[in-house]
């Protein structure tokens, strides 16, 4: 670290400015320092700090604060002190009031001059200036930075030689015991074939192997046996279910919005069938990367029209959280852009580049200008339909050809101009009898006044609400307060002031209404979109406002008109609904917007631009001659770029993550960071040689499952040695298998595998309904697993109320990629195996189906639980439990007995951990 | 990297370390190590041990609760004197609308408070009422997700899971962190999550927010309660689980993983015998339960809350929240409804100040009420009010603050916050403080960095200390 801040020391050093003439002393002693000294070092000394700050000395002001630097020595216009002052971004200093005009000028010309701070020497703050400021590319990097090991092409090495070459089945081998043998440590032992089966089975699928599939490998004695339940295992569709949910993990996938209104992503299914599918088929990665970004873009595989699977694949940037009813409409969609250069980065690249929003990354050489290069791209796509609604709308884009499309949308238009011309016919009814009333407003206020119950000619419910109106006291109508203090004569006068003011503001209401509705028709079938009515509550005028709205005494509410006009109306409305076909096929997936020009945003303020931002890829990955997008959302070149293979971080971390799939950690352990930060590859050769055979074999992903899985590093036993436990206490060299803890969806699924109730139906959605609901509402819980049959990964999320079993069970939030999940041992997780009704049910189900074998009961549990033959000490012990069950609990039945004898190895640690 | 984290990540350590400890020694060696919510030690002395957060959802008026605004009566009806900030509302501002409700002095200190809250008004005395928290989102969501996890926009551990992460809990036997009928909306389970943290650190929820008490009676934890077997029964079962266990282990090398979850199996056998107990509110004295409104159905339900916070807190869990939801977004109809919502929650909140005060454990349990946001001075379609979170009041009450003290202060309609302004992550760092916790020092390290509940800001403030 310390080398680090001296390399850096110096290169910011050297750009520092240079010595002070006397004229700047001056200068500074005159404008800066008794500006300083009066308007802030009151907050920012060295004893308050407010933010972090002290401006009291030369050193400490350099230093800066928690906003980062002052001074930015390369522009100088876009340092912070200058943009506090000036008022113009979010912070504004001093925060009593802004500085007088002169003394900003005089200060902006000292920040031009370099800041000059008498008897400071520059070039030890220099850090400070520019750690926080905008680290210009290429030149700034260091050395050690150009040269970190992640951004390093890949370099295949050839398979190291080992002594004990017998052991060696794959080169994953060689790798791994070249490592073993340098410590002079021995693999584990190779693990017994139930074991060995269980994990596969697992880790494949998620699912127990069979009582039939372990028969048929305990009984197959070819040296290839193992190796022919892999190939079964990887064709088989549950192998898709189990690995594309890894991906989901990745990709922070759920089924609505989260943060605030959680709104259903109703088509999100799709993109998790797309997901589950690319992996059963063994999709190219690469294609698999490109279409994610950028599917929308390509051709179809056959044929012409709509990419379908492409544009399913775009889900991957749609379904992310999203704050839809925050009302800082330009924050939201930075928020959303940010959010999916995050999930980019970090899916593909392995690099936090959403660390680099507010400044450049404070680790690794990744600058707030290449954040911004991918902002742009995103900020040229489209991911609402419409951002500027109060709640803003979410984007469905029909996979069907456009002209299939408009007949759908044409119809609908239909039905909603009808409804305008229901509208007018309401809108002019409204107006006739509202006219009508002002004809009587005086009366009806007069009557009010004296709280009359009727009068002549006038409605007596309408005097109730007059006399309502005027007692709403906690309603302020100072427009009122004349009438009510004046004496009857005065009052009269009074109304008929308002009668008349009424009389021009209904005309005038009744010109904006249909004004309104020529606006509703240009909405309908531009953008097949309805717009907010104009309400009352919008006029300026308080009395027309409370009186002639809705609510008000002269409110008159839709329902209450009624006309032959109207029925007739209406009648041809439904008509038309009637006609509208059904809704295309739609998927949750963005498209192309308008290219913008994107500006780099100081500190990730959208007020405060500074200089543009060109779409491109992080200079540090990309290489000096990365490509500049000049035409274009920039979308389709991310996307090439991501898969090209000539970026080395594609296939790294996606061999990472396989890895990690297979022996519970990757070679690099942070599989979502391969920067400074994270941890450095434990086998650097061995990654790289896997991710350069990824390339090669066509980015096939089943081929590197066959390479990790027969070697013999994965069929090693989980039990280390004493000598294990002492030279490689973490596991770092692999010199056994790790122990696992079923993940919740393999708990789940391998229960209802065991008990039989295991629905295999593939795909789909069990989420109906669009939108969101009340507010307490039950609905906005996800639907709960234990209820269901089908497999976990078909449940569908709400991101706001994930399962309770997901988040007992360390399913991660959904939220943020996850490509390795947190286990936790707690006893809630213990409660849920010992009094869920969900595991007492499928206990109930094992133990009769086991009850009703005439013999080896005991055996055909132990196999079908835990897939593996009982002991003749666990037969006894298992028989003597439910007979002593039995005897000490006289009223418990048979089944009872062994429902809890079954519910004793579901919730045992053999069922629970994977040897 | 916070020690804690450290502490998490040591198990590889402690089994290479491990190896020539007998076995008995070296499970609870392990045991407390792999525990991550065991006791762990403060940075540095806490005035308060344990927190009960009463969290009004919707966003409480301050100006017509805590916060009294001359102006308003003066200028009531005119137009708004200033520009109006980001709103909620996406129609035109309303005038100025004085309260409807009379402020009176409370207490020895003089403190105003509102005719909404006069069982709270007598209790004043052991508030600490800031009137200058700042916010920064203007909708539910943003708001909510801020209040409790310190951002507004991302999703973030809450406070809660901050506050076991670095303290642990005290009683094993039940969760260290229980949110009471949390809400499902503006963020859901988001608002007392852990996030990036280890799940072992979320909030326990105790039913949820659109159920009924008496619903939740019955099974208040998830799977707490086994519905075939009798205790006696379940403990036979569960000798045998961990007899099975037992064996499992003996053949395998040391593994903590194995051994933690055999003590979570005792822990959960525990928590499951002892809870029942915890959670019989109903065996409380008539005078206790009358204390906090549990005689009246309209207090019965935050009564029943307060109450079983109390008990909680009493048996060592770490941080408690209650939730009157989703009830206080008076968009319109203010005075009938606020009316309504305050009369829901004023007394079970005076009762439960009383009784913690007279049980003596008021001066470590740090008690806090507040909403999402405040309300404007403007009206919202004549009658109502919009969200304001740029100067609104919520208070604390024990465990270290200054009672009977106001801080800070709006400017004279009650739209900004003036004086001493407090932003939620300063709000934050100094609830943090109160529990012995600096705040930039508790981090956990994800994705490169270390994350804290203040981000890169959070100012205490010393002035409301004791």
């Amino acid at each position: 670290m310390s080398k680090q801040v001296l390399i850096l020391l110096f290169v910011l050093g050297s750009m520092a400015a240079s010595g002070q003439t006397a004229e700047q002393a001056e200068f500074f002693e005159k404008n800066v320092r008794p500006v300083l000294a009066e308007k802030c070092q009151m907050c920012h000394n060295a004893k308050a700090k407010t933010s972090g700050l002290d401006m009291s000395t030369g050193a400490a002001f350099f230093a800066g604060g928690a906003s980062g630097s002052l001074i930015n020595v390369e522009t100088p216009e876009q340092s912070l002190l200058l943009m506090a002052l000036s008022y113009e971004g979010t912070l504004k200093m001093p925060p009593m009031g802004k500085l007088k005009d002169d003394e900003i000028a005089r200060i902006r010309e000292w920040v031009k001059m370099g800041a000059p701070w008498p008897g400071v020497d520059r070039k030890a703050g220099a850090a400070a200036v520019s750690d926080s400021g905008t680290r210009k590319h290429g030149s700034a990097f260091s050395g050690e930075e150009w040269n970190f090991w992640a951004f390093q092409p890949v370099k295949k090495t050839a398979v190291p030689a080992v002594k004990n070459a017998d052991w060696v089945r794959s080169p994953v081998d060689a790798f791994i015991l070249q490592k073993l043998e340098e410590k002079g440590l021995r693999p584990a032992a190779k693990a017994d074939k139930h074991v060995l089966l269980r994990r596969v089975t697992y880790d494949l699928h998620g699912l127990p192997p069979t009582e039939r599939e372990i028969s048929d490998f305990v009984a197959d004695p070819s040296p290839d046996a193992f190796r022919k339940v892999v190939d079964r295992l990887l064709a088989s569709p549950r192998y898709g279910e189990k690995w594309g949910r890894h991906w989901l993990d990745v990709a922070r996938f759920a089924d609505s919005t989260g943060n605030d209104e959680d709104h259903r992503y109703p088509y999100a299914f799709k993109y998790r069938d797309y997901v589950v599918d690319a992996f059963n088929s063994d999709l190219p990665y690469n294609q698999f990367v490109k279409e994610q970004i950028a599917g929308d873009l390509l051709p179809p595989e056959k044929g012409e029209g709509i990419n379908r699977r492409g544009v399913i694949a775009t889900g991957f940037l749609a379904l992310g959280a999203k704050a839809i009813a925050q009302q800082d409409k330009q924050k939201m969609l930075y928020d959303v852009w940010d959010e999916q250069v995050d999930v980019t980065s970090k899916a593909f690249l392995g690099v936090t580049l959403a660390c680099a929003r507010c400044h450049d990354h404070k680790f690794d050489p990744l600058t707030q200008k290449d954040y911004y290069g991918m902002i742009g791209m995103f900020a040229s796509t489209k991911s609402f339909k419409d951002s500027e609604t109060h709640v803003s709308k979410l984007l469905f884009t029909p996979l069907v050809s456009k002209a299939e499309y408009e007949v759908h949308e044409k119809a609908l238009a239909l039905v909603a101009n009808k409804g305008v011309d229901i509208d007018i016919v309401v809108d002019r009814e409204k107006n006739l009898a509202q006219a009508k009333m002002i004809e009587l407003l005086p009366a009806y206020m007069m009557a009010a006044r004296k709280k009359l119950e009727t009068a002549e000619g006038l409605d007596p419910l309408i005097i109730k609400r007059w006399i309502q109106h005027f007692n709403e006291s906690e309603v302020p109508r100072a427009w009122l307060d004349d009438f009510h203090k004046a004496d009857d004569a005065g009052a009269l006068a009074v109304a008929a002031k308002f009668q008349e003011s009424s009389r021009a503001n209904l005309a005038e209401w009744s010109k904006k209404t249909a004004r309104y509705r020529v606006v509703a028709r240009k909405q309908i079938d531009e953008k097949n979109m309805l717009v907010e009515e104009p309400k009352h509550i919008n006029e300026k005028d308080g009395f027309f406002r409370d009186v002639f709205s809705d609510s008000g005494p002269f409110g008159v509410k839709q329902r209450m008109i009624e006309t032959a006009e109207l029925k007739a109306l209406r009648a041809e409305q439904k008509t038309l609904k009637d006609a509208v076909p059904p809704e295309p096929e739609m998927a949750c997936a963005v498209t192309d917007d308008k290219p913008v020009v994107q500006k780099v945003l100081v500190r990730g303020d959208y007020t405060s631009l500074g200089e543009e931002a060109p779409k491109t890829f992080p200079l540090v990955i990309a290489g000096k001659d990365r490509l500049v997008v000049r035409e274009g959302g920039g979308r389709r070149e991310l996307a090439e770029w991501l898969a090209s293979g000539s970026n080395p971080l594609t296939p790294r971390v996606m061999v990472n993550r396989i890895w990690l799939g297979h022996f519970g950690e990757g070679i690099v352990r942070t599989p979502d960071n391969f920067g400074r930060m994270g941890e450095r590859p434990t086998h650097p050769e061995l990654l790289d040689y896997l991710a350069a055979e990824f390339v090669e074999k066509g980015w096939s992903v089943k081929e590197v499952h066959r390479t990790l899985i027969n070697s013999s590093t994965y069929q090693m036993a989980s039990a280390p040695g004493p000598e294990h436990v002492k030279l490689d206490g973490e596991n770092k060299l692999f010199s056994r298998f790790p122990r696992r803890r079923l993940l919740v969806e393999e708990m789940r699924d391998g229960m209802l595998a065991i008990s039989g109730k295991l629905d295999l139906k593939m795909g789909g959605s069990l989420q109906s309904g669009f939108g969101t609901d009340g507010e307490n509402s039950n609905d906005r819980l996800s639907i709960s697993p234990e209820e269901q049959v089908r497999r976990t990964v078909y449940m569908p999320l709400r991101r706001a109320n994930l399962p309770a079993l997901f988040n007992l069970f360390d399913f991660g939030d959904a939220t943020t990629p996850n490509g390795k999940r947190i286990v936790t041992n707690v006893a809630p997780q213990a409660l849920f195996l010992m009094n869920s009704k969900f595991v007492s049910d499928q206990a109930d189900v094992i133990a009769k189906s086991v009850l009703a074998e005439e013999n080896q009961k005991v055996e055909r549990l132990y196999l079908r639980v835990l897939n593996r033959a009982a002991t003749a000490a666990e037969v006894d012990s298992a028989l003597s439990y439910a007979a002593s069950f039995r005897q000490r609990f006289p009223k418990m039945q048979e089944a009872e007995a062994w429902q809890s004898m079954t519910r004793i190895l579901l919730a045992s640690n053999e069922f629970i951990y994977v040897d | 990297m916070d020690p804690n984290q450290k502490r998490l990540s040591r198990r590889g350590a402690l089994r290479a370390a491990g190896c020539g400890l007998g076995t008995l020694g070296l499970a609870q060696l392990l045991q407390a190590s792999e525990n991550p919510l065991a006791p762990k030690a403060s940075h540095y002395a806490a005035r308060a041990k344990r927190v009960i957060f009463l969290f009004m959802h919707g966003g409480p008026s301050s100006i017509d609760t805590f916060d009294p605004k001359e102006r308003l009566i003066r200028d009531h009806g005119k137009p708004l004197p200033i520009k109006r900030p980001l709103a909620f509302a996406d129609e035109a501002p309303g005038p100025l609308m004085k309260s409807p409700w009379a402020f009176k002095n409370g207490g020895q200190s003089g403190i105003p408070v509102s005719d909404l809250f006069p069982y709270t008004r007598e209790m004043v005395d052991e508030l600490c009422v800031i009137r200058s928290l700042v916010g920064e989102g203007v909708d539910h969501g943003a708001a909510l997700l801020q209040t409790f996890t310190g951002s507004s926009t991302f999703v973030r551990p809450s406070i809660g899971a901050w506050t076991v992460y670095g303290l642990g809990t005290e009683n094993q036997n039940l969760p260290g962190y229980i949110t009471i009928k949390p809400t499902l909306s503006h963020g859901g389970a988001k608002n007392f999550g852990s996030a990036f943290l280890p799940g072992a650190f979320q909030g326990t929820p105790i039913g949820h927010s659109g159920m009924k008490v008496d619903e939740i009676k019955a099974e208040p934890i998830q799977y707490l309660v086994n519905k075939g077997l009798t205790a006696e029964q379940q403990r036979f079962e569960l000798d045998m689980i961990q007899n099975i266990n037992r064996k499992h282990q003996e053949v395998r090398a040391v593994d903590s993983n194995l051994e933690a979850r055999i003590q979570a199996f005792e822990l959960a056998f525990r928590m499951q015998t002892q809870a029942p107990e915890i959670f019989a509110v109903d065996k409380e004295s008539d005078a206790t339960k009358k204390m906090y409104g549990l005689d009246d159905p309209k207090t019965a339900d935050f009564g029943w809350q307060c109450l079983l916070a109390r008990r909680l807190c009493e048996k060592g869990v770490r941080f408690v929240q209650c939730t009157h939801s989703y009830k206080w977004d008076q968009h319109g109809d203010l005075f009938a409804k606020h009316t309504e919502n305050a009369r829901e929650v004023d007394k079970p909140i005076a009762g439960l100040l009383k009784d913690l005060k007279a049980r003596g454990l008021l001066k470590d349990t740090l008690v806090v009420w507040a909403g999402e946001f405040g309300r404007t001075p403007i009206s919202q379609g004549g009658n109502g009010r919009d969200h304001n979170p740029y100067g609104y009041t919520v208070w604390m009450a024990g465990g270290g603050v200054k009672p009977g003290f106001i801080y800070g202060a709006t400017d004279d309609i009650g739209y900004h916050a003036t004086e001493d302004r407090m932003h939620i992550h300063d709000w934050h760092a100094t609830i943090l403080h109160l529990m012995g916790m600096q705040h930039d020092k508790l981090t956990y390290k994800y994705s490169g960095r270390d994350f804290r509940l203040t981000d890169v800001a959070g100012v205490i403030h010393k002035k409301i200390l004791v």
